[in-house]
């Protein structure tokens, strides 16, 4: 694979998104749209000083605006590459391309990138907003490019698995379909999975309390109840985007308590809704169990777990999902075929 | 004359056909099926260089499918194939780096203008950066189409289309090129402009392969002609002996004086049956016993004073042996 051969590629197919259609207009009005959203975002967290007197303006309205971003984007990168490669077929000038020296793997990297590329565009588009956050205060200039640089990688993501599917059938229409199904499997289908797969595979456990006729007087009593093991189904809902967005921005805003020794702790602002998530996720890996004492019982942390990120494991399995579908492009795009999907014209 | 050549199968005795790598298209015993469809299922294929070959056959003859796999785009099922001396399944990119092909229906980028598409393709086929503008100046200039450089591909016409797909198959100066169906929405001046410039690729010692079901057209531009149908060769001949030439063909007679060729014509010496007639067009005779029938046929009938205009052979000897075939086959 050639670098050359893909930025040809890239290039051919970036100049035919530009000239194509009115795609000048669906950017300005993805702006507007976002411009309005922050603009309500500012001007509710404004109305509630959720941010105290901590200058967290700027984070809480990042928090909104970057999901935002990111559900929108979600919308809008399958209809950038699913129709790339079949799209080309039904016009014919795939196999003009496939003749040339470019090679199967060049082709469809090429593609990808450029669908990326014109993806990316949208996300740039989003910036000015983020500058107008970091002016509000309480935002690093490292978690916004932290956010940005994961937000990037899965929009490529999700360009790729498009991408495959346009490779993998024969019609345009189908292969959209199935590519918006694609994500919303990523999103609302990991958290249905996972809600479902963590209802199923409660334990049941031994645990007690006591009745207190009057102080002194008590009886014990002991009950099963269930206990939902969720440090084992965590990573059900990792690979979804909102998960590793929420999990993978760097450090949130934070307000200092002293406390009544003098010590200084930092304690995380519960209005950033990046940061709730993030923590959300977190106490998903601690396994919970059942303490009993004089009180009667409650869920702590059991010995020895910690909760760690999720985002690794969820970014990871994302990544492999793009390699993937690039492999699998690159073999529909490889000639001369050998076999014909059914429907598949070769030129 | 010789006896037509018939190439349909390799001499037993002959040299072994791929023993080095020979320029031009040679294809032996080509077969490939889609599922139950047998689309090829035994065509022989020579195509040297210099020379233009056309692939004539009905539709469905298999005629598309073969050019696919000559253009690496197919694998076959079976058979041995060389492309510019190259094998265009397990050595795919010399072959393409030699091998011009220009589909049947093809798609154009419609947002470019027509220089940048051809220095597009010309990047694709690794043509040096420095020399793509002005290749794709050559080429326009070729198709005819220098003043719509920066015209956007859309604004063509259909023929223009077709001119600016066909100079696309040549952006790397290939040694081979394959052409399916090139004269299908072309109107007549520009049928005879590729007629010129099929000529010409043959001349700067281009292997060209041709198919078009405009068999006049072809008859005046090939050399060879490879008659395919239900996915065999059926033939291979030099188009100047083409066995139709020697049997029976029906000639379209026009005089100044129609009753005075009507009495010539009965008294001829040469066997004939009146094949109905043309109307104002003249006289449409089958003559028998081929050309050298014709040509005493015509004297006769002007040393009998008849004032002939008009003594041509309809639809041509490539039209003849194909219906010839055609019908021989059912």
């Amino acid at each position: 694979m050639r670098p050359s051969g893909i930025l040809t590629v890239a290039r051919l197919e970036f100049r035919l998104r530009i000239r194509a259609g009115r795609w000048r207009w669906l950017v300005a009005a993805w702006f507007l749209v976002l411009l309005l959203i922050t603009v309500l975002v500012r001007a509710a967290a404004g109305q509630q000083n959720i941010a105290g007197d901590e200058p967290a303006l700027g984070a809480v309205m990042f928090g909104v605006v970057v999901l935002v971003v990111l559900a929108l984007a979600l919308l809008v990168a399958p209809a950038l590459a699913a129709q790339s490669v079949n799209g080309d077929r039904e016009r014919g000038t795939l196999a003009t391309l496939q003749v040339t020296r470019l090679s199967a793997g060049e082709i469809a990297v090429g593609k990808l990138l450029a669908s990326w590329g014109t993806a990316l565009v949208f996300l740039a588009v989003t910036l000015p907003l983020v500058l107008w956050c970091l002016a509000e205060g309480g935002l690093s200039v490292l978690r916004v490019a932290g956010v940005y640089l994961v937000t990037a990688l899965l929009l490529g993501v999700v360009c790729a698995f498009s991408l495959a599917l346009s490779a993998l059938l024969a019609r345009s229409t189908t292969s959209g379909v199935l590519a918006y199904l694609t994500v919303f499997a990523l999103t609302v289908g990991t958290l249905i999975a996972w809600g479902l797969v963590t209802a199923i595979t409660q334990e049941t456990v031994r645990a007690s309390d006591q009745v207190c006729e009057s102080a002194g007087n008590c009886t014990p009593y002991n009950y099963e109840t269930t206990l939902a093991r969720t440090d084992r189904t965590w990573w059900l809902l990792a690979p979804n985007p909102f998960a590793v967005l929420a999990d993978s921005a760097p450090a949130g805003p934070v307000r200092e308590i002293r406390l009544p020794d003098g010590r200084v702790v930092e304690e995380p602002l519960e209005v950033d809704i990046l940061g709730s998530m993030s923590r959300g996720l977190h106490q998903m890996r601690i396994r919970q169990v059942p303490v009993t004492n004089q009180y009667g019982t409650s869920y702590q942390a059991a010995e020895g777990a910690q909760g760690g990120p999720v985002w690794p494991t969820g970014l990871a399995v994302n990544l492999l999902l793009a390699a993937g579908s690039v492999w699998l492009t690159t073999r529909r795009l490889r000639t001369p075929v050998d076999r014909l999907a059914r429907g598949q014209r070769i030129a | 004359m010789t006896g037509p050549e018939t190439l349909g199968t390799p001499p037993p005795a002959g040299p072994p056909p791929f023993a080095a790598p020979t320029p031009g298209v040679h294809a032996r015993g080509v077969r490939r099926s889609f599922g139950p469809v047998h689309a090829v299922q035994g065509i022989d294929l020579d195509a040297p260089p210099g020379q233009v070959t056309a692939l004539v056959g009905p539709n469905g003859a298999g005629k598309t499918t073969l050019m696919l796999v000559l253009a690496t785009l197919l694998k076959p099922d079976a058979g041995e194939v060389r492309v510019a001396g190259f094998d265009p399944v397990t050595q795919a990119d010399a072959v393409r780096a030699r091998m011009g092909w220009s589909p049947d229906v093809f798609g154009l980028y419609d947002n470019l203008s027509c220089i940048e598409y051809l220095e597009v393709m010309a990047a694709a086929y690794d043509v040096p950066r420095h020399a793509r503008a002005d290749r794709a100046r050559h080429l326009l200039d070729l198709a005819r189409l220098p003043e719509k450089a920066a015209e956007p591909v859309h604004s063509l016409s259909r023929g223009q289309k077709q001119r600016l797909g066909l100079v696309r198959a040549l952006v790397h100066d290939p040694a081979v090129l394959l052409l399916d169906e090139p004269a299908s929405g072309l109107d007549p001046r520009s049928r005879v402009e590729l007629r010129d410039l099929l000529r010409r690729f043959a001349a700067e010692g281009r292997a060209v392969v041709v198919s078009s079901h405009i068999l006049s057209d072809l008859e005046e531009v090939a050399d060879r002609v490879v008659f395919v149908d239900g996915g065999r060769t059926v033939g291979q001949h030099k188009v100047g002996e083409l066995p139709a030439a020697q049997s029976l063909r029906t000639y379209r007679l026009r005089s100044l004086d129609p009753d005075a060729l009507h009495r010539a014509l009965e008294r001829a010496s040469v066997g004939w049956v009146s094949a109905g007639a043309g109307g104002t067009a003249g006289l449409d005779v089958e003559v028998v016993g081929g050309e050298r029938a014709a040509a005493r046929l015509l004297s006769e009938l002007v040393a009998a004073g008849v004032p002939i205009t008009a003594f041509a052979p309809l639809g041509g000897a490539l039209e003849a042996t194909y219906l010839d075939l055609v019908e021989g086959q059912r």
